[in-house]
């Protein structure tokens, strides 16, 4: 299944065709970039989205619409069981050392990545062509090969991390400084910018992209600047342990997000009815419910219930005022609900990432990391009816209320420039196409 | 109760009651004093809380002020007056403008009513506070007490609003500061008094609320009717002042305790004390008592001696006047008494001896004149025939002879008879067992009773099995019943009864016998009884007046004691109890 989110899109590119008008793309310069997070090794599966793709690339990728389309693979064949799968290549791929890609240099790193899922995955390398079989159908390959976990990369002594990427690392302090410059003998054509500085774990806001956390969202920022909004690619999402099913209903009658959409996330997040975005997944309309206090009332009444404990991340201010509010809202109900720092509360505000633009595999990962995997594992995840069922499954279960869906925020100076294309993830901002002033 | 506990206990309740009216009447006095006291303390606090209260409201009035006419304020009620208004960009202003002015509570609402921003509670953007939308002049209304809600709870405040006008809109700053413990820390709490804060939305007062229960029930009442009271209880004094919010409900109780701790000391002192003077006065009363006692018991008792002597005989005893207070007039006026007393027992017995006397020769005249008058008949006769033949005077002097001899033998029974009476001898004592002796002189009289002629007489004898042997002289007592036996029977000339009746009697001298002889005869008038042991005297027109002399003498000489029971007409019983 591969929806289109045609609509976001649309919403995206009005706001951010401001940032593209303006000047003609040209090459050179150095971008700097801070963000507030940091990592600590430049494992593709490690690195934010963001950084994910500029480095090591995939043989296939997912789109603005959903479908996979060719990376560093030209082209691929399946087999009408599945079990055995013909990868074309793409030729004259360098890696940044300038080793050409080919079957042979590709097939160790591919094959130890899938290991990790397919235990009987065998790799037959074939000039440039990559023979994947196994003795069980691989259904979703596809979506493992464009998964960063797959990224072709390498590493030497004189590099952290040698990719095929538009850009390559030429300085990285772990935890607090990434250099990179552009690739030259990049295959999709060498990026705008000569280098970008990346610096991890900073709050300043002087340097020329910096990420804008949502707890900050309202904080004064500097004249002209603008904000790139990603497709929304988090999950803010209540999720329950031990309780009780009536509870959870009136908890999700009472909660106003529209509120909290409004004012906290200043109209830049979007109300979650589902556990996936209505961009991603097409059918979240169908999830959607107006706050109905009295009826949470009604419920709440049921039975004595004891003080809810809600947990959030101690460091995360969005989601203690999102807590707050949600303490709120339930005392409307007639329940009550303590907001904590701590971990271990009945209820936990949880923040959960989208990898990919990938719906079934969204929802894989968010109910694995939910802990409701196993209401999915069954699920034939290629039909949208079957998936639609699924997330209804996982809703009426009542272990988890969907609340936000939060968009990535980057703070673009105006000597940041944006060229809108089509290059896949709607999640992350690509910098290969942005361009500075001189 | 002897006299020295009489005097130990009035001097001892005297002193206690005066020492408990005195410990009374300081305690309510100290106790009044104090409250009075208290009552001022309490009203100064209060005063200084009201004070303090106007002044905080000045100062959230004028911070308020400031906040309203702030440049952030002024352009955020520019912005919402127009066409299309965001409020929420403006959602984190109040905390930081609340910071800015140290105001523990400030909310920003907007014309339509709804929380744009909330310094206290984040949260509420977006909630309605629909009473900011009355029409009310909140200027001239001025610094109020209003419940404030938060995340956490609830408490009060001091609270003013204030609108920002532009065009036809109002942007409405409300705000205030918590009417907090620092609050109540710059009251100037006097030692031994608490200042505390029920508010009216707590379920119930805190654990460590003034005063637990007798705060509760204060509390209650003022719920129940808001007005100024005040409780009292040993350990505290408890005033509870209402406040009052601007919609005029009971927000919130001001508790002021005054300990009672330095009364109760104070109190206990005074008890202490009372109970020490009290003890000292007991024992000043034993001690005076003591004193009091022999200093009054002593001539009593010595006077009390004297009498017993005058009881046990010795007419010659004299009290000791040493005082001349009133048992001094007292012993003088026993000494004037047994003087007297002596005078007359001389007198009357010397009137008894000559009355004996004359009774004596009244009866020996009458009992002589009886025998004489035949010897002199006798004689006469006697004299006459010496003219007669010899014959008839042999005849005459044979039978004058005797006559003359059956007379004087009449004379010496009758001198021998009061010749006993004088020689009552002393008796010998040995053991006697009195049933014994009453068979003995039943038996005597059996033949007499019996006699044909005799009137019939039914003998009753009523003996005690165990009765106990006495120490007595048996011929005398003998000689008693018999005369005692001898009078029942001259009682019933007609016949009638004789009942004699002996037993052990059990009293205070210890185990005695009685024995009573009892007749069915016409009785004796009290008068007689009197008179019956007097010596000569007899209701019997031949008695010689010795037989119940006789027998008192003898029960005297026994040391024992005889009296006599009878009504006319029922018959006389006599009774003689004798000593083991």
């Amino acid at each position: 299944m591969r929806l289109r989110a045609w609509l976001w899109l649309a919403l995206s590119s009005v706001s951010a065709g401001s940032l593209a008008a303006g000047t003609r793309p040209h090459y050179g310069g150095i971008l700097t970039m801070d963000l507030t997070g940091t990592f600590s090794t430049l494992e593709p599966s490690e690195l934010p989205g963001l950084l994910s793709t500029l480095i090591g690339e995939t043989l296939v990728r997912i789109n603005s619409r959903g479908e996979f389309e060719p990376c560093l693979a030209a082209s691929w064949q399946r087999e009408a069981d599945g079990r055995r799968w013909r990868i074309s290549l793409r030729s004259n791929v360098k890696f940044h050392d300038g080793e050409l890609l080919n079957a042979v240099s590709a097939a160790p790193v591919l094959l130890a990545a899938l290991k990790r899922t397919y235990s009987d995955v065998a790799i037959t390398p074939g000039g440039t062509t990559l023979v994947i079989q196994s003795a069980s159908p691989l259904p979703d390959l596809l979506t493992e090969l464009a998964s960063p976990r797959t990224a072709i990369i390498r590493k030497s002594e004189s590099s952290p991390l040698i990719g095929t990427g538009p850009f390559r690392v030429t300085a990285w302090e772990p935890g607090r400084r990434l250099a990179l410059a552009a690739f030259e003998d990049y295959w999709g054509g060498r990026p705008f910018l000569d280098s970008a500085v990346i610096n991890l774990g900073s709050n300043r806001t002087s340097a020329d992209v910096f990420d804008v956390p949502f707890s900050s969202l309202r904080r004064i920022l500097p004249e002209a600047t603008r904000i790139w909004q990603s497709a929304p690619g988090e999950l803010l999402a209540l999720v329950a342990a031990d309780v009780p099913a009536f509870a959870m209903q009136a908890l999700a009658l009472a909660i106003d997000r529209s509120s909290i959409v409004n004012v906290l996330t200043q109209r830049r997040g979007e109300p979650a009815f589902g556990l996936l975005p209505q961009w991603l997944s097409g059918y979240e309309f169908l999830f959607q419910s107006a706050p109905d206090v009295t009826r949470a009332r009604q419920l709440a009444s049921q039975s004595k219930l004891n003080p809810l404990a809600l947990s959030y991340a101690g460091n995360d201010s969005f989601a203690r005022a999102v807590a707050e509010r949600i303490a709120l809202n339930a005392r409307d109900a007639g329940l009550t609900v303590q907001p904590s720092p701590n971990s271990g509360g009945s209820l936990r505000l949880v923040r959960l990432p989208l990898e990919s633009a990938d719906a079934a595999a969204d929802l894989v990962i968010l109910t694995r990391l939910l802990g409701l995997a196993e209401r999915t594992n069954t699920v034939d995840v290629s039909k949208p009816e079957t998936l639609y069922e699924a997330e209804k499954a996982l809703l009426d279960s009542n272990r988890v209320i969907p609340l936000l869906h939060l968009p990535q925020l980057y703070a673009l100076t105006p000597r940041v420039h944006f060229r809108e294309a089509d290059r896949g993830n709607p999640l992350i901002l690509h910098l290969e196409d942005l361009w500075v002033d001189p | 109760m002897s006299f020295r506990i009489k005097v130990f206990l009035s001097i001892t309740v005297t002193v206690l009651i005066a020492v408990w009216v005195v410990a009374a009447v300081v305690s309510a006095l100290v106790t009044n004093s104090f409250e009075r006291r208290e009552a001022q303390r309490t009203a100064a606090l209060v005063a200084e809380f009201q004070r303090e209260f106007d002044r905080r409201g000045q100062e959230v009035a004028r911070r308020i002020d400031a906040i309203a006419n702030s440049d952030t304020v002024q352009r955020m009620a520019v912005n919402l007056a127009g066409p299309q208004p965001d409020a929420s960009r403006y959602v984190d202003e109040a905390p930081a403008l609340a910071r800015e002015q140290s105001l523990n509570f400030l909310e920003l609402v907007g014309p339509d009513g709804r929380i744009i921003s909330s310094a206290e509670w984040p949260a509420r953007f977006g909630y309605q506070e629909s009473w900011l939308l009355e029409p009310v002049d909140w200027k001239a209304q001025g610094v109020f007490l209003k419940r404030e809600d938060l995340a956490d709870g609830a408490t009060l405040g001091l609270v003013t609003v204030r609108g920002v006008k532009t065009g036809e809109r109002t942007l409405y700053v409300a705000g205030g500061s918590q009417l907090d413990k620092e609050f109540f820390d710059s009251l100037p709490v006097a030692e031994g008094m608490r200042v505390q804060l029920y508010r009216n939305f707590e379920p119930r007062p805190a654990p460590d609320t003034l005063g637990s229960a007798l705060a509760a029930t204060l509390i209650q009442q003022v719920q129940q009717q808001p007005r100024e009271l005040t409780r009292t209880s040993p350990a505290a004094s408890i005033s509870a002042i209402p406040l009052i919010g601007r919609d005029k409900q009971l927000l919130a109780i001001l508790l002021v305790e005054s300990s009672r701790a330095e009364l109760a000391t104070l109190k206990r002192t005074i008890q202490a004390t009372a109970w020490g003077v009290g003890a000292v006065g007991v024992l000043l009363g034993l001690i005076l008592s003591f004193w009091t006692a022999s200093r009054i018991t002593r001539p009593l008792r010595a006077l009390a001696g004297s009498v017993r002597q005058v009881a046990a005989g010795d007419w010659n005893t004299r009290a000791v006047v040493d005082s001349r207070d009133e048992i001094g007039q007292l012993a003088r006026d026993f000494n004037h008494m047994t003087e007297q007393l002596s005078e007359q027992r001389d007198r009357m017995i010397q009137a008894e001896r000559v009355a004996a006397w004359r009774e004596l020769a009244r009866r020996l005249a009458h009992e002589l004149k009886n025998p004489l008058f035949p010897l002199q008949i006798t004689v006469e006769n006697l004299q006459r025939s010496r003219q007669a033949s010899p014959e008839q005077f042999d005849e005459v002097f044979r039978e004058s002879t005797t006559t003359l001899l059956a007379e004087l033998d009449n004379l010496k029974t009758i001198i021998g008879r009061f010749s006993d009476f004088a020689k009552m001898p002393a008796p010998h004592l040995e053991s006697v067992n009195l049933n014994d002796t009453v068979r003995e002189v039943l038996k005597l009289f059996e033949a007499q009773i019996r006699a044909p002629g005799h009137a019939p007489i039914d003998v009753r004898l009523e003996t005690e099995q165990n009765l106990a042997s006495i120490a007595a002289d048996s011929d005398q007592i003998r000689r008693a019943l018999r005369n005692l036996v001898l009078n029942a029977l001259d009682a019933m000339p007609k016949g009638g009864t004789l009942t004699i009746r002996t037993q052990n009697v059990n009293g205070t001298a210890g185990t005695r016998v009685a024995v009573e002889v009892s007749d069915t005869g016409e009785g004796l008038t009290p008068e007689e009884c009197e008179r019956l042991f007097t010596p000569y005297y007899t209701t019997k027109q031949h008695g010689t007046g010795l037989g119940l002399a006789i027998v008192q003498s003898v029960v005297s000489d026994h040391k024992g004691t005889i009296s006599v029971h009878s009504q006319p007409g029922h018959g006389t019983t006599f009774r003689i109890e004798l000593n083991r």
